[in-house]
């Protein structure tokens, strides 16, 4: 039988229609010369729309952000090519190339001033990782101009990277702890941690009920530490090297873990920490950083072209030491299978996609995850899978005191959906009963319990643990009491 | 190792894990719970109103076995006051068909309810096996699917029913909602998750098993010792559907909880207006009758696609722009007979199949 054509017309280029084409993309053939510039203007179309605080019509203007460029770099193949757009864009030679109307003419101004690229270290996540922050950093040092940044993983559990990036520490003077083994992750006060920020990291990894929910929290808590480092550094934007394949896979991975309120967000992000959130700073658009993924319209394929032709070195991506049976891998082992078949499957995921909106308002953020989420959550799942004959509230457990109320659908599932399958973790020393959750969530929940506290509706838990005074018993003498309801005796 | 005690009642010794929580659970809870589930979601949704006549789309499989039991049960448990019927259409195939309709006549002596049959030979003058011999196995999923609609459709309105309740589950819906991103159908995505769809004029159409796990259907008929037939179509070759299908049976095995995750974030989205404005606006079929997003129904273009020979050509809107490139319509072709939509001043007069 004859081999499928893989182009629709001939093997000559389509752009120039001179040379005979090296790549071809989604049945349409390029040569080497055109697939460089092609690259470019689609890095560029995805991004530089987006960098002045308000959109760019169709008429550009000049390119005036608000902060510093962070670069969230993976060591993959995506974020290798997204190092190099950036430098040959706005640093290497094609800027330069680009001067026109003399040295001083404001188009001419370097986009950024700062551009900082910064790899979140995961070696510690599990004993048997290995680091590779040294050869990711040689390759970031090998573009002039790139500040490297370094954050580690288990920084979303020290309380003093939390002072550094939040300049707070007040609101983290009490730690408080999840107990995972309930629907409804009661929380309670405990003594702030000694153990080191490892050992808290490794606890809280392990004691997730799925691998799908430790691949899942680790990309969250890489998106929140890049967040915040991006504020703390004054950066007004964050990219990812997200090509439209992986995004097409994050895609449908988050729908398949209950992520569809936050599709939009998936793709593109405009975010403000929790704990200013509502503050007149966050609310004229200061101190909000945007999240993009400039490759967002560039494939694996033509990623990997682009890589190959310029000899880029690619350190490689830490790859999470458990077994592949998390719906992230199993939707990326079908993904790039379909797409074998139907080449098309992709660019529609992300084009449907895009075509969709949140349906109704944001109740508030998620103290996990910090994206909008939905106000009922527990209610639509007890509703549709009874766990108890008792009611809505299978513990009979006061509300006040639950985590459940405070996340979103995605990150309540993450916490609380179990397998048969278990994690097949040992657990790091023992199953514990409380678990502390990131930083960010600490503080958001410090704040909840300050505000309760001012209200006088905190729970009775919390108010037993700020000591005797409060529950002061003492017996009335006739004259007291007389003196209450004085008014009231005729 | 002793056995456990049910995780719901803490009495009965457990005999199933729930696929759905995963909960070691009795026999009985099951059932309970099972039940519940479905009531809740037929009252949270307000799917009837008493008196309503409701006929339950009966295929003789697992899904409207299990809806048809399920229904009668709910019925007279909570007082819904419905008056059920069961409908089913024959799509003449050989060997498939014949053998499931016989189930049907059996669940209709069983649950005492009246049933009417209607065929496609009868409607469209076309058998699926017919059609299969003309067009091949490829794309005869498209013409069967189609033709059922319809024929669902023109069925109640014989019956003189309200409502029309199918047998989709929970697993049927979160494959819909992968294929139909996949596929890029935004139309449909933004009304897949919806438990209940009205066309203009036509019947209401719900899926009670909306957050039934099809794991679970099974395991009720099973446990209630139903009578269902569970031969796979012989002509369904859907490869996309079955790639769907099998990446949701590993998401679900990764994590049982994906299938009702899937179907909430389906809930959660919606299409933007602006791309809401460019969608086709519903019409009728200036040739049946029959509710449309162009001037000919997709069933009176299939059927017209065969009868003129040219049934291949016909999935797609491009091919029918060719067909009607070939010529006009010729005078004489078979057609669907106008579809006279319900009203409410309609006999409830209806022939069916008596019960036993």
């Amino acid at each position: 039988m004859p081999r499928k054509q893989r182009f629709d017309r001939s093997r000559t280029c389509v752009k120039c229609k001179v040379n005979l084409g090296n790549l071809v993309i989604r049945h349409a053939v390029y040569c080497k010369e055109c697939f460089t510039p092609l690259i470019a203007s689609r890095f560029r179309h995805a991004f530089e729309p987006h960098i002045n605080l308000v959109p760019a019509g169709p008429r550009r203007g000049l390119l005036k952000p608000s902060g510093d460029l962070l670069i969230g770099f993976s060591g993959g193949l995506g974020s290798t090519v997204l190092l190099d757009l950036v430098h040959r864009t706005y640093i290497g030679r094609t800027f330069r190339k680009e001067v026109r109307g003399g040295k001083e003419h404001p188009r001419n101004d370097r986009v950024w001033t700062n551009i900082r690229v910064c790899y979140v270290d995961i070696s510690d996540a599990f004993p048997e990782m290995e680091n590779r922050t040294y050869s990711v950093q040689k390759a970031v040092e090998t573009y002039e101009d790139f500040e490297f940044v370094l954050v580690r993983l288990q920084d979303a559990f020290d309380l003093r990277w939390w002072e550094k990036v939040s300049g707070n520490s007040s609101t983290l003077s009490s730690s408080l702890g999840i107990d995972l083994s309930s629907e409804d992750l009661l929380l309670s006060s405990t003594s702030p941690p000694d153990s080191t920020p490892v050992s808290a990291m490794r606890t809280y990894l392990t004691s997730l009920p799925t691998l799908t929910a430790i691949h899942s929290t680790i990309s969250t808590l890489i998106r929140l530490l890049l967040l915040y480092t991006a504020r703390s550094t004054r950066s007004s934007h964050v990219v990812l090297g997200t090509s439209l394949t992986s995004l097409s896979i994050s895609l449908i991975s988050s729908i398949s873990q209950g992520g569809g309120f936050v599709v939009p967000q998936t793709v593109q992000e405009e975010w403000v920490p929790a704990h200013i959130e509502g503050h007149p700073e966050s609310r004229a658009g200061k101190g909000v950083v945007r999240l993009l993924r400039p490759l967002r319209e560039v494939g694996m394929k033509e990623c990997t072209a682009w890589a190959w032709w310029n000899q880029l070195p690619i350190p490689g991506k830490q790859r999470i030491p458990v077994p592949r049976h998390t719906i992230g891998d199993l939707t990326k082992d079908f993904i790039v299978g379909l797409e074998k078949d139907y080449p098309s499957t992709v660019s529609t995921i992300a084009k449907t996609v895009g075509k969709l909106a949140p349906k109704g308002e944001a109740g508030r953020t998620c103290a996990m995850c910090e994206l909008p989420a939905q106000s009922v959550v527990q209610e639509w799942k007890s509703r549709i899978s009874i766990r108890s004959f008792t009611g809505l509230d299978p513990s009979g457990t006061d509300a006040s005191n639950s985590l459940a109320p405070f996340l979103c659908y995605s990150c309540h599932t993450t916490l609380t959906s179990r397998s048969s399958r278990g994690t097949g973790l040992p657990k790091a020393g023992g199953i514990p009963a409380l678990v502390a959750p990131p930083v960010w969530s600490q503080a958001r929940l410090a704040q909840k319990d300050h505000a309760d506290a001012q209200l006088g509706t905190n729970s009775l838990d919390g108010l037993q643990d700020r000591g005797p005074e409060i529950w002061e018993t003492k017996s009335l003498k006739p004259d007291e009491m007389k003196a209450v309801v004085d008014e009231f005796i005729l | 190792m002793a056995p456990r005690s049910c995780a719901l009642c803490n009495d009965a010794r457990a005999i199933l894990k729930r696929p759905k929580t995963g909960q070691q659970i009795c026999k009985d809870c099951f059932f309970k719970v099972f039940e519940t589930e479905v009531h809740n979601t037929i009252t949270e949704a307000n799917l009837f109103k008493p008196g309503d006549r409701v006929a339950i789309g009966a295929s003789g499989g697992k899904d409207s076995t299990v809806l048809a039991y399920v229904m009668k049960t709910l019925n007279e448990r909570y007082h819904y006051d419905l008056e059920l019927f069961l409908l089913s259409i024959d799509e003449g195939i050989t060997g498939y068909r014949d053998d499931s309709l016989e189930t049907v006549k059996r669940n209709q002596e069983q649950y005492d309810m009246p049933l009417k049959i209607l065929s496609y030979d009868e409607l469209y003058g076309w058998t699926m096996d017919r059609i299969v011999s003309t067009i091949g196995k490829k794309n005869n999923c498209t013409f069967c699917g189609v033709f059922r609609r319809q024929a669902l459709d023109r069925g109640a309105t014989a019956l003189h029913v309200d409502h029309i309740v199918t047998g989709h589950n929970a697993d049927d819906i979160a494959e819909t909602v992968l294929m139909n991103i996949m596929r890029g159908d935004i139309a449909r995505l933004g009304r897949c998750t919806a438990i209940c769809t009205k066309g203009e004029d036509t019947i209401r159409r719900s899926k009670p098993f909306k957050y039934a796990y099809e794991k679970e259907i099974v395991m009720y008929a099973y446990f209630k010792k139903l009578d269902y037939f569970s031969t796979e179509c012989i002509y369904s070759p859907d490869a996309y559907r079955g790639h769907a299908r099998a990446f949701l049976k590993d998401l679900e095995a990764a994590r049982p909880s994906a299938i009702i995750d899937i179907i909430h974030s389906g809930e959660a989205f919606e299409v933007k207006e602006e791309i809401k404005a460019t969608q086709k606006v519903q019409q009728t079929c200036k040739r049946c009758g029959y509710m449309s997003s162009n001037d000919l129904c997709k069933a009176c273009t299939l059927l017209e696609g065969l009868e003129r020979g040219m049934s291949a050509a016909v999935i797609t809107d491009r091919a029918r722009r060719k067909l009607e490139a070939e010529g006009p319509t010729p005078a004489d072709l078979r057609t669907i007979p106008f579809f006279h939509p319900p009203t409410a001043s309609a006999s409830p007069a209806v022939e069916v199949e008596s019960t036993a």
